[in-house]
């Protein structure tokens, strides 16, 4: 054995140091100093309320595998960022939190904020996953494989259209109260695709789709479109405004009777219309990411229990649910490759199957978006229930892999259309 | 435009470029990033201080000129990548003070003062709807996936390649705007500013200079903007909010109007403050507008009119001490320093 001299110990002290120096903590397990994730997400203007549900839901979840062990015996913790709904200010915290060494982004939910991720990421070398942004772009035309939507995709609207079949068969004429904006026609474009598809196929009847009303975003007054509404034969209306608009426009339509002898499917206000209109509320059914009451799985049972505990919130909203999904993912896909750097979580999160509040989901490895079990529930006013006024009377759950789209990365998303 | 004047801005514009190249070395990724977001805020803002303090015309849409440059460079870069990125630079420039001089013309014919600052935000809000309703434009979702170009031999897109470029040409279009506000050209604004009957009786062509203003701040804001495509890699309907029009306005106002700088201090201030307290979600913009509107009220001169002031009552102290007062004459009144 060869003797070791000075030079050849300087040589090699150096070039271990070097290769510890270059990364460190990249091999999950060799520290107990926690994994951090980055939340970024609106925390303040009209959109809070929305993001509060994003930050108590990841934190409820980070709190629940900490309990539990952590990750390969690492805890996790999670560094915030406001992101205010604009992909300016979203890009700057972003990059901050490159800056900082934290690959690993979730949190967005609004649209444009996600599609602004995909390039940044891929050059910046990070990773997002959505929390419910709604774009069909995210998997289709702007796919990167740097950005994950964990949660629902646009196929959540053929998934109510495929209910709307299976529970409505006679309700065959189809109308939509659309806002004048791209998140607006998109919703319209895959419902129709999902009406189209899916009532021939149950019921064997072709559906009437007749011409959405197109109403303006933050108007005070829509009783021209209500009486326009009201005067169509449609008997199923599906309802696309949000929040403010679609209370104001619920509200009004009451003396109408506009809703009074038709089905009434809301996209995706969850309890938000519910909540301001309490007794007034239409009876409707409207999508969620995640029905607490559903009891869907042992994790979402707990993380309710969590959730409640926390905020004192007994009515947590879907986008909490999401959050949940998303830590989940990372802790999933760290704990699978025993890594944190952006490559490894990238290659173990397409293909992943994991448990989420909602039960199983796997993230499709093609174009990184889930496919999970979609949920919807109806709401109707309830007197007797003192402190909300109105009660989720019905739930339904529809397999997300007998909605999905196919996945055509990097190609615009091709959609039945009305003749 | 005196010798030792230009001498004192070329001074000061090379000592705050080397700062802001020197930055990557001492800040991470987040903060380069912010800096070069700041660099284009500070154009905006001197452009938007060239058709205020110096040629008086209060614009409420100068968001239409930054995002119109946006826009013309992210759709030349997506579906033209074959254009030379300084010819993209030179047409958004054109883009700008071609959209500037068509609002102008119209805005500047009938109208002035505040009606002219109505009709300005008028048309902006018109570009942000036919921006965020054009297919073309790529409607709300804006176009995405703006890559870092390359100009020649040279990739921005390694590094902080970009950054500095930025940098290098914020500092250029720092250097145009002084020019043109010290130059002939911008003697003949302040003249339409202070007494437009007079300067016509002059033989100044009034509505002329006007328009010249408006287009070169125009053209200004348009580079600028064009610079923000590839930096954020997306260009969005909200570059053409009326809430971006006013973000020039709160630089100058926070920095000092009457200050050829006031609006760079203003929006370092401005973004050091978001910056300062962004963790602090919910209470951050009230800080912010807490702070604007004390500056405001409490200051109308601007940061740079107080600090001044100070500079000024610090000298005046030991030789005339009776005389501290003669300073108090508001900042802006006395026309832009330096």
């Amino acid at each position: 054995m060869s003797k070791l001299n000075r030079r050849a110990f300087l040589a090699s002290g150096a070039g271990a140091a070097l290769a510890l120096s270059a990364n460190p903590r990249i091999v999950v397990g060799q520290t107990n100093e926690p994994i951090r994730l980055g939340v970024v997400t609106p925390l303040s203007g009209p959109q809070e309320f929305i993001g509060s549900f994003v930050k108590n839901g990841a934190e409820v979840a980070v709190d629940l595998i900490n309990k539990a062990g952590g990750v390969r015996g690492r805890p996790l913790a999670l560094e915030f960022r406001d992101e205010k709904a604009n992909p300016a200010a979203a890009t700057t915290v972003a990059r901050e939190l490159l800056g900082m060494g934290i690959n690993l982004q979730l949190g967005t939910i609004a649209s444009t904020v996600a599609l602004a991720y995909g390039p940044l990421m891929q050059a910046e070398n990070g990773i997002n996953l959505t929390c419910g942004a709604g774009s069909e772009k995210i998997n289709h035309e702007n796919y990167s494989p740097h950005v994950f939507r964990i949660g629902d995709g646009t196929y959540r609207m053929r998934a109510q259209a495929r209910m709307m079949a299976e529970k409505f068969p006679d309700v065959t004429s189809w109308t939509g109260i659309i806002p004048d904006h791209e998140y607006g026609r998109t919703v319209w474009a895959i419902y129709v695709d999902g009406l189209l598809e899916f009532y021939p196929k149950i019921t064997g009847k072709q559906p009437q789709i007749v011409d959405p009303i197109i109403v303006p975003y933050g108007s005070g007054d829509y009783r021209n479109f209500i009486t326009q509404a009201a005067r169509t034969e449609a008997r199923g209306i599906v309802n696309a405004t949000y929040g403010g608009d679609a209370a104001t426009f619920f509200q009004q339509a009451r003396p109408f009777g506009l809703f009074n002898n038709r089905i009434l499917m809301d996209v995706a206000n969850e309890f938000i219309v519910a909540n301001a209109l309490k007794t007034q509320v239409p009876k409707h059914w409207t999508g969620t990411h995640w029905y607490y009451g559903a009891s869907a799985s042992p994790i979402g049972e707990s993380f309710y229990k969590a959730y409640v505990a926390k905020t004192g919130n007994k009515m947590p909203m879907g986008w909490a649910g999401e959050a949940q999904a998303a830590v989940a993912a990372y802790a999933a896909a760290i704990a699978k490759t025993g890594s944190t750097e952006t490559k490894a979580i990238i290659e173990a999160l397409k293909g992943l199957s994991y448990d989420t509040v909602t039960g199983a989901r796997t993230i499709r490895a093609e174009d990184n978006q889930a496919i999970k079990d979609l949920e919807m529930i109806q709401i109707e006013p309830d007197a007797s229930a003192a402190d909300v006024g109105f009660k989720v009377s019905d739930y339904v759950k529809i397999p997300g892999a007998g909605v999905i789209e196919p996945a055509t990365p990097g190609q615009a998303m091709v959609l039945r259309k009305s003749s | 435009m005196s010798r030792s004047h230009a001498t004192r801005f070329l001074v000061i514009l090379v000592i705050l470029t080397a700062a802001a190249l020197l930055l990557p070395f001492a800040a991470n990724r987040g903060l380069v990033f912010l800096a070069g977001v700041i660099a284009i805020n500070v154009v905006l803002g001197l452009a938007f201080n060239l058709l205020f303090s110096t040629a008086g015309l209060l614009s409420f849409g100068q968001a239409t000129f930054s995002a119109s440059g946006a826009y013309a460079a992210a759709l030349l870069l997506l579906r033209a990548p074959e254009v030379p990125f300084l010819a993209v630079l030179v047409i958004a420039a054109a883009t700008g003070a071609a959209i500037a001089f068509a609002i102008g013309f119209v805005a500047l014919r009938r109208t002035e003062g505040v009606y002219f600052a109505v009709l300005t935000l008028a048309f902006a809000e018109l570009v942000h709807v036919i921006i965020a309703k054009t297919s073309f434009f790529g409607r709300n979702d804006g176009l995405t996936g703006i890559q870092r170009p390359r100009i020649g031999p040279l990739d921005l897109a390694q590094g902080n390649a970009y950054y500095v470029f930025v940098i290098l040409v914020t500092a250029l279009l720092i250097a145009v705007l002084w020019w043109v506000t010290h130059s002939r050209l911008g003697r003949s604004f302040r003249a339409v500013r202070l007494d437009p009957m007079r300067a016509a009786f002059l033989g100044i062509d009034v509505r002329r200079r006007q328009l010249e203003a408006f287009a070169i701040s125009g053209a200004c804001a348009a580079t600028a903007g064009a610079l923000m495509g590839p930096l954020t890699s997306i260009v969005s309907p909200d570059l053409a909010h009326w809430g971006e029009s006013t973000k020039p306005i709160l630089f100058t106002l926070l920095g000092g109007a009457g200050h050829f700088w006031g609006p760079l201090v203003g929006a370092i201030v401005f973004s050091a403050v978001e910056y300062g307290t962004r963790s602090l979600a919910g209470a951050s913009d009230l800080i912010t507008g807490g702070l604007l509107l004390a500056v405001v009220l409490a200051i109308p001169g601007g940061l740079l009119g107080l600090a001044t002031l100070g500079v000024r009552r610090l000298q005046a102290r030991p030789a005339a001490p009776s005389e501290a007062a003669l300073p108090l004459a508001p900042a802006a009144s006395k026309g832009e320093t330096l």
